[in-house]
């Protein structure tokens, strides 16, 4: 090309060029601040800096919320940006979004919050999934060291508390713990009510095994809740994100694990009360019917159910007494009514002038041929009778009238 | 204990008869008494699944 370029013109095509590549897009960059310089106009300039090389870095105002920490020259950072060319200048520079401080760790922590992602999107930390503690638990499984200061934290804390604890040994720090603590887990399984792993403080370094991917999926895959205490109160792993339970300490777990022995005697102690009550509840409830009953049933009650029975009874009696004394009046009337008519067609007037009704032992004699001589007959008077015998009959003579 | 709080609930709602609450306070009753001598005579009592125990423990 024979082309002769300005300085601008040749600053504009190297810009252009670095700038189009995508390689030098969204990456990070690691290195020590030098040369921090926090701008009145608000943005921030250093250098970064490794052993043997350096670039301009800046992080504009507007990017500049982000920075959670103190920006010192000599601080080691992870730079998040594009690289850019600063064309009046050519010079090439680093333009900042994010700032992070550099913990040492690099792509091993890149690693495990890549991982971190994978098993959330998996479902291994969904709070929906977590399982409830068992309340009174049987049998307690430990995964942990036996020779680590928090297995004897544990069995201290749990004390006399009555379950069967089940250790499950395992190596809790170095090359073969990831594998080691994920068979010591396997083996528990349809051995306990409730598991716990833990182990006693150490280094980032020392918990890194609780960070990876077989134990997480190990602690998922038990057949009981797992509570993990595991990490510090700054480190918090991925074995205590995917557990059912998280406790800052062993000792905690264990406390997490089992009810207060006082609390459990008290409980007890207080069901015997409620038991007792509700029972005498019931019995209050069945004398209180008991009664009722009776006083439903009682001579009293029945006295004045009949009360008005009685008094209709009364009532009715008054009234057929009426009733029959007036009837009998009635009649007594009507006899004597009969009476005088009787005595009106009798014979009693008749007699009283003299005449006398004459019987034989045949009945009436209404003429002599009705007797014979010396036969003894019966003359009814008007008053009184007369027993007679006959002496003659003569039948010639006719009636007297 | 969870079988006992059943039993204590069902007692408290007052639903039952005479003869059926009585049969459940007894069962109750021994409920409370099995808890109470287990939380008694509790020893402490770890199995190792690979075998031994460390020896501070046994």
């Amino acid at each position: 090309m024979t082309q002769i370029f300005t300085v601008t013109e040749l600053n504009s095509r190297i810009s252009d060029r670095l700038e189009g590549d995508l390689r030098l897009h969204d990456l990070w960059a690691r290195g020590e601040v030098s040369n921090y310089v926090h701008h009145r106009s608000g943005h921030r300039y250093f250098t970064l800096k490794d052993r043997e090389s350096q670039i301009s870095c800046v992080l504009f105002r507007s990017n500049g919320g982000s920075l959670d920490f103190e920006m010192n020259d000599g601080k080691n950072v992870l730079v998040y940006g594009d690289v850019t060319v600063y064309r009046p200048q050519g010079r090439v520079q680093l333009v900042a979004r994010g700032i992070k401080q550099d913990e040492g760790l690099g792509f091993r922590h890149l690693q495990l919050e890549a991982l971190k992602e994978k098993l959330a999107r998996e479902g291994l930390f969904a709070p929906e999934r977590k399982r409830p503690l068992p309340r009174y638990p049987q049998r307690i499984g430990i995964v942990t060291s036996p020779q680590g200061a928090a297995l004897r934290d544990v069995l201290r804390t749990l004390g006399n508390y009555p379950a069967r604890i089940i250790l499950s040994p395992a190596q809790v720090q170095g090359e073969e713990a990831e594998k080691s603590i994920a068979a010591a887990l396997l083996a528990l399984r349809g051995r306990s009510d409730l598991i716990i792993v833990c182990r006693g403080g150490g280094s980032t370094e020392d918990l890194w095994c609780f960070n990876s991917e077989m134990v997480a999926r190990a602690i998922f895959a038990c057949d009981a809740p797992v509570i993990s205490a595991v990490g510090h109160e700054t480190d918090v792993t991925v074995a205590d994100h995917v557990a059912d339970a998280r406790a800052a300490t062993p000792t905690a777990a264990a406390k997490m694990a089992v009810p207060d022995l006082e609390e459990v005697q008290e409980a007890l102690k207080y069901t015997k009360v409620r038991m007792m009550r509700a029972l005498w509840t019931a019995l209050e409830r069945e004398r209180d019917r008991l009664g009722h009953l009776q006083h439903a049933l009682s001579a009293r009650r029945m006295y004045s159910l009949t009360r008005d029975c009685r008094q209709r009874l009364d009532y009715l009696s008054q009234r057929l007494e009426g009733a029959e004394a007036g009837r009998l009046n009635r009649h007594r009337s009507r006899l004597e009514l009969m009476a005088g008519r009787l005595g009106a067609v009798g014979p009693q007037e008749t007699l009283q002038r003299g005449y006398a009704i004459a019987r034989s032992g045949k009945g009436l004699i209404v003429k002599a041929a009705d007797v014979r001589p010396g036969e003894d007959i019966e003359l009814i008077l008007s008053q009184g009778r007369l027993l007679c015998r006959i002496l003659e009959c003569r039948e010639d003579e006719g009636a007297m009238l | 204990m969870d079988d006992l709080e059943q039993i204590v609930e069902v007692l408290e709602e007052g639903k039952m008869s005479l003869e059926d609450s009585l049969e459940l306070y007894e069962k109750g009753m021994k409920l409370v008494c099995l808890c109470q001598s287990r939380l008694q005579n509790a020893e402490k009592r770890i199995e190792c699944l690979t075998g031994e125990l460390p020896t501070d423990l046994s």
